[in-house]
């Protein structure tokens, strides 16, 4: 697979699956029998996102981000690889993890009347929305610190 | 298809601990070489290893978990609510925080 595509994919994936979120966030908001299944279906759908994002990150990130990294460390702003890229890589299992338990917990049988049930999904949810929204910017900053370093050249 | 609740409970108490453990091991490889290296050669990338350490660890924990009995809150969804936020807040503090130190005190070196 060329580079580009799987460094568009990871992205593309993250933000679906930050939309995802939202609409399991707000389908718990207003949890009912019917809504039951939309809850479910999209809960899988932001585990099956977040995974795809970690595969195609991680392969980008495993096979050719060496060549990147190496721009961004002689380039005008090294602290894109020295704290965004080092922070972004690690908080990234958070929310692959919390992205997998999501579909756990939207299988819960005590749901749409528990609110207890419903107090996890919405707190799981939101995590997901705002760790991946912070991916989207972080990647945006390293990104920037390519072309940085590639202009300073 | 639905889950048990115990198993809800299980894995949620399982992924704040796994939250801990991430932001442990993120310190312990960066301030440990032989740590660092280790992860390294197991797998050809500590952050591959890094991953599979923490899958392995979420499931074994969310299975293990199943087998004791919670305490007070803990066992209620609204308390695995709680443990999972304030382990991903407290967990991804250590590591943002830590390399925010570690990139001043590079850049200040």
């Amino acid at each position: 697979m060329p580079p580009e595509i799987s460094l568009m994919l990871h992205p593309t994936f993250g933000m679906l699956a930050v939309l995802a979120a939202v609409w399991v966030f707000v389908e718990v908001l207003n949890a009912r029998e019917g809504s039951l299944r939309r809850i479910r279906l999209a809960s899988l759908g932001v585990a099956a996102l977040l995974w795809l994002a970690y595969v195609s990150g991680g392969y980008w990130y495993v096979v050719h981000y060496a060549a990147d990294k190496a721009v961004i460390k002689a380039g005008p702003w090294p602290f894109a690889h020295g704290f965004f890229m080092e922070a972004k890589e690690h908080l990234f299992f958070s929310l692959l993890l919390l992205g997998t338990y999501l579909p756990m917990a939207a299988s819960d049988s005590r749901l749409p009347g528990d609110q207890g049930v419903r107090r996890l999904l919405l707190t799981v949810a939101l995590l997901v929305v705002l760790l991946g929204l912070a991916m989207e910017g972080m990647g945006a900053v390293i990104s920037l610190g390519v072309r940085e370093g590639l202009m300073a050249r | 298809m639905t889950i048990p609740p115990k198993y809800i409970t299980s894995f949620g108490l399982s992924l704040a601990l796994v939250n801990l453990f991430n932001a442990a091991l993120v310190v312990l490889k960066e301030t440990d070489e032989g740590v660092l290296a280790g992860m390294k050669a197991a797998t050809g990338h500590h952050w591959v290893t890094h991953g599979l350490v923490l899958l392995a660890l979420f499931v074994a924990l969310g299975w293990l978990l199943t087998y004791l009995k919670p305490a007070r809150r803990a066992g209620e969804p609204s308390g695995v609510a709680v443990a999972v936020l304030v382990s991903t807040v407290l967990g991804d503090m250590v590591i943002a925080g830590y390399f925010l130190v570690a990139g001043w005190l590079g850049a200040a070196a």
